[in-house]
């Protein structure tokens, strides 16, 4: 069993009377990379702060080593971060920048030039030391950022949306590099994104966000196939919804066509909602078919190209490695252990 | 390429040939820089006639020139002055620095706790900062006067130096307020909480990271201070109580002649202002330049 | 910046503002009212007879030195603008790299003291001046001849203005014409405005926040001082801060009245400085 590292109980914030983060419940496991991934302004940046204990929750606890933290400031918790956006200090160069918390911590000077050395060199910036920041490339600030933060060998990292600002090809590179540092260093990392296929890459476990309110905690292969409702099936990944009703164990009905299926935890004759992944429906004669449509628009992505397909006046995106015409009839195919049914929510607005 | 407009007239195309428009740019540059040119000397003329008369070695006519002298430079140095004026040249140094020193480390607090402050809060604030500056002078002098008359029924003694302090004071924060606002805006968000979190104290996050980060809008608002106290005349005048400050005397010395010295004075602070900023500038740059040099090195 | 606690250390200078600018205000306006004796309220009453000192056609004198004030501000704003907006846009899109010493050129006359620079001006302008004396020595000669006296008095007064606060309208607008964005020059002669209509579509009315704050500063002090007036008129001229002056020790309820009428344009400056410039940021 791994080890709770820290605990958010029943945790809101309120910010002029609304709640941006609102009852949530969360635990972080040792060594673990855990990413919180949102639409942007869901409370992500929030419960960060709370952790990091720039922001008191206003109701709930933080709990860290099984001692509630709420009352103790962030320059006394084992917990460094890098901010959205970076926050180097602008009158001070690459080392100083770095030795920063060294520094206040009264660490001998000699252990500082070796420590930041070694900050430097895991970033790759050797002989960066003595460079203003103002004159680095976005990509080298945050890599200034990352070493100004994990020099002081904290527990726990975060990290808010550090890679934002980067190009895709610089981002996929320290997508890869931070992965790497965390197995290394054996630090937890707390990660935000709003970028789904970052936190699918990256991530132990995700943490979905809307609204301020936590809608599934999971691992990426766990929260891409079993979303738990719409917004979590839309926000990861393209999905095709579909209103349906569980007729009976292993039988579902949607689109006036009854489908195999493997999910079992529902009642007979409830409504669901069903997903399927364009990469899951496959294209076949429409003959025969339990489902037939018209071939709406084609549009090649690279690897694959994107068909959509209108069925009954109903728009099905699919993902495919042959090209059909536009306007041809097409039946489509999917296999049961490819229909996800998910609860239907209450409607709340 | 812009919108077609219909074909340009003889003349127009005349002018529009290159050589011909050449020639139209260059005199009109010098036409810009001449004009550029006069309005400032205009502006200099009165300053180049203050330095003529610190050497002017007249003792009774004013308008005449009658021979060089070093004497009125020499007395200002010795300290050598009559004493209303010793006493007027004190007084304005003694409050302009008293006054810079305390509005600036007033002013840099309270610009943070102004930008602090959600922004209609702010707005209100920044107004408020505003009014001492786009009020008339003469307003804030009998405001102030109104105030110390009142403060001077329970304590006697305020008018003077420490009405002409806390008056000089009270206009000369507006100003360094203004100056670090917009270098706070430009700060990082998280800059102060990355202080917080790399084991900064709250007290210590602010003189380590803000103030160092703020440090040329605070400058810049010491220089404005001490430019406005130097040369106040207005809300002095109205709060000085017995005591003159240096432009209370010249304005006292409307009709009659002033003392040479006072000439000798104004171009001696204003050649050391100069002297220092220029200076400051140099070496400022002269850094920049040896930085820029040092970095190829390390990239 | 998330130091909200720190908004606090605003606190005391809103009661330092209203214990220094509110309360005074107030007194102000309730003297202008009053007879009192000085800021002593015992025995006095209400009275408006601060206010027929000036608004009264029995004797017209205030009313004209009203006049004759806003009439050498007037002038002395409008020389300032015409000759202020050019030189701040000389040097705004002047192509020296090193705009900072032509900046400074334009501040260093404020630091000699600005009254000992128009005793220097009055110099210059009196028929028999220093320059006239120095040039003599080569044989040259330097004199301004005025048509009479008051015509004297009228011009010397408002180059003084000019002279003094010039910087104040020339900073204001270099600022703002400096912080315009090149592009949007180029983006206006792309859609084919030549430069003349760039100026006039585009420059201008951008430069319009530095130009309010410029007229203001300039118009202020021109309008509210005596000083200057008094020293170039050699005290013969009377201007309303002129009255302020004479009577601030003795009939402060004249004196009240007299800021009300300052006051009443200050407070539609700052109406119209707060909404063009928000933040100040052509202030300072
Ligand atoms: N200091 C504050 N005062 C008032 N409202 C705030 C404050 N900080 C955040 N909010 C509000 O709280 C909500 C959540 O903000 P938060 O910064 O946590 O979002 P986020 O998920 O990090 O978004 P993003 O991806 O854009 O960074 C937003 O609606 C924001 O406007
Ligand atoms: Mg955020």
């Amino acid at each position: 069993m791994a080890k709770k590292l820290i605990e958010l109980k029943d945790i809101t914030k309120m910010y002029d009377g609304t709640a941006v983060v609102d009852h949530i419940n969360l635990y972080i496991n040792e060594n673990e990379f855990i990413t919180l991934l949102g639409p942007s302004g869901c409370g992500k940046t929030t419960t960060l702060r709370m952790i990091g204990g720039f922001e008191k929750p206003d109701s709930g606890e933080v709990v860290m080593n099984g001692a509630v933290v709420n009352d103790i400031p962030p320059y006394e918790r084992p917990i460094n971060t890098v901010f959205q956006r970076y926050a180097l200090f602008p009158h001070l160069n690459v080392y100083d920048n770095i030795a920063f918390g060294l520094r206040n911590q009264k660490v001998p000077k000699a252990e500082i030039a070796e420590r930041v050395e070694n900050a430097l060199k895991m970033v790759s910036l050797p002989n960066f030391a003595l460079r203003k920041v103002a004159n680095l490339s976005g990509g080298q600030m945050q890599r200034v950022a990352i070493a100004r933060a994990i020099v002081n060998k904290p527990k726990i990292l975060l990290l808010d949306e550090p890679l934002a600002a980067l190009d895709l090809k610089l981002r996929q590179n320290m997508q890869y590099e931070l992965k790497e540092m965390q197995r290394k260093l054996g630090i937890t990392f707390v990660y935000v994104t709003h970028d789904q296929e970052e936190a699918l890459t990256m991530s132990d476990t995700i943490v979905v966000m809307k609204d301020g309110v936590i809608q599934q905690i999971g691992t990426p292969t766990g929260i891409y196939n079993e979303p738990k409702n719409r917004f979590v099936a839309r926000f990861i990944g393209e999905s095709n919804i579909l209103d349906g009703v569980y007729v009976r164990q292993n039988l579902v009905s949607f689109m006036g066509a009854e489908f195999d299926c493997v999910d079992t935890q529902f009642a007979d004759g409830e409504p669901v909602d069903v997903v399927i992944r364009p990469e899951d429906l496959d294209i076949i004669d429409a003959v025969g078919a339990k489902l037939i449509g018209e071939v709406s628009s084609s549009i090649f992505r690279g690897v694959h190209f994107e068909l959509c397909v209108m069925v009954q006046g109903k728009e099905f995106v699919i993902h495919t490695y042959e090209n059909r015409k536009v306007g041809e009839h097409v039946g489509l195919r999917v296999d049961s252990y490819e229909i996800h049914l998910m609860k239907v929510e209450h409607v709340e607005h | 390429m812009g919108v077609r407009k219909k074909e340009p007239g003889r003349i127009t195309r005349y002018l529009r040939r290159p050589e011909v428009e050449k020639v139209l740019q260059s005199i009109a540059n010098v036409l810009k820089y001449a004009f550029f040119a006069f309005f400032m000397f205009l502006m200099y003329l009165p300053i180049i006639v203050i330095a003529i008369q610190s050497f002017n070695e007249s003792t009774g006519l004013i308008y005449q020139f009658t021979g060089f002298t070093f004497d009125h430079w020499k007395n200002v140095l010795t300290f050598n002055l009559d004493s209303s004026l010793m006493k007027a040249i004190s007084t304005t140094l003694l409050v302009a620095l008293l006054a810079t020193g305390i509005s600036t480390v007033l002013g840099t607090i309270i610009a943070i706790g102004i930008h602090s402050l959600p922004q209609k809060k702010r707005q209100g604030m920044v107004f408020l900062n505003q009014v001492p500056i786009l009020n008339a002078d003469i307003i804030t002098g009998i405001s102030l006067m109104f105030v110390f008359k009142i403060v001077a029924e329970v304590i006697p003694g305020v008018f003077g130096i420490p009405s002409l302090l806390i008056a000089h004071v009270f206009f000369c924060i507006p100003y360094v307020v203004l100056s670090v606002l917009p270098k706070l805006a430009e700060l990082d968000d998280n800059l102060y909480d990355a202080a917080l979190d790399l084991y900064c104290k709250p007290a210590v996050g602010i003189t380590k990271v803000i103030i160092p980060a703020i440090m040329p809008g605070i400058l810049t608002g010491m220089l404005i201070a001490f430019t406005m106290s130097i040369d106040d005349f207005l809300i002095s005048f109205f709060n000085a109580g017995q005591v003159n400050n240096l432009s209370i005397y010249i304005y006292g010395g409307y009709n009659r002649r002033l003392a040479p010295e006072v000439y000798a004075y104004n171009t001696i602070l204003s050649t050391v202002i100069i002297v220092a900023l220029i200076a400051m500038y140099v070496s400022s740059s002269l850094k920049k330049r040896k930085n820029l040099k040092r970095e190829p090195r390390h990239a | 910046m998330n130091i909200k606690k720190l908004g606090k250390l605003a606190l005391p200078y809103l009661v330092w503002m209203l214990v220094l600018v509110g309360i005074p205000l107030l007194m102000i306006f309730i003297l202008s009212f009053m007879n009192t004796d000085g800021v002593s309220f015992a025995g006095a009453t209400w009275t408006t007879a601060a206010w027929e000192k000036m608004f009264t056609l029995a004797d017209t004198t205030n009313l004209q030195i009203l006049g004759y004030t806003f009439l050498t501000a007037f002038v002395a704003t409008v020389i300032c603008f015409l000759i202020g907006y050019p030189m701040a846009y000389i040097v705004a899109r002047s192509p020296f790299s090193n705009k900072f010493v032509i900046l400074i050129l334009t501040i260093i006359p404020m630091w000699s003291n600005s009254l000992l620079r128009n005793v220097a001006l009055k110099n210059i302008l009196s028929e028999s001046n220093i320059l006239d004396s120095l040039l003599s020595r080569i044989g040259l000669s330097f004199s301004i001849v005025f048509a009479n006296q008051d015509q004297a008095t009228f011009i010397s007064i408002v180059i003084g203005l000019v002279l003094t606060f010039l910087p104040f309208m020339i900073l204001p607008i270099y600022t703002v014409i400096e912080k315009i964005d090149e592009s949007l020059l180029e983006a206006s002669m792309d859609l084919g405005a030549n430069r003349v209509r760039t100026f006039a579509k585009v420059t201008f009315p951008l430069s319009m926040k530095g130009v309010t704050t410029g007229i203001i500063m300039v118009f202020l002090p021109c309008f509210s001082g005596f000083a200057i007036q008094k020293l170039l008129s050699s005290g013969t001229v009377y201007v309303l801060g002129s009255l302020i002056e004479v009577n601030y020790i003795h009939d402060i309820n004249f004196v009240s009245m007299l800021s009300i009428v300052i006051l009443v344009l200050i407070f539609g400056s700052m109406m119209i400085v707060n909404k063009v410039d928000k933040e100040g940021a052509t202030l300072v």
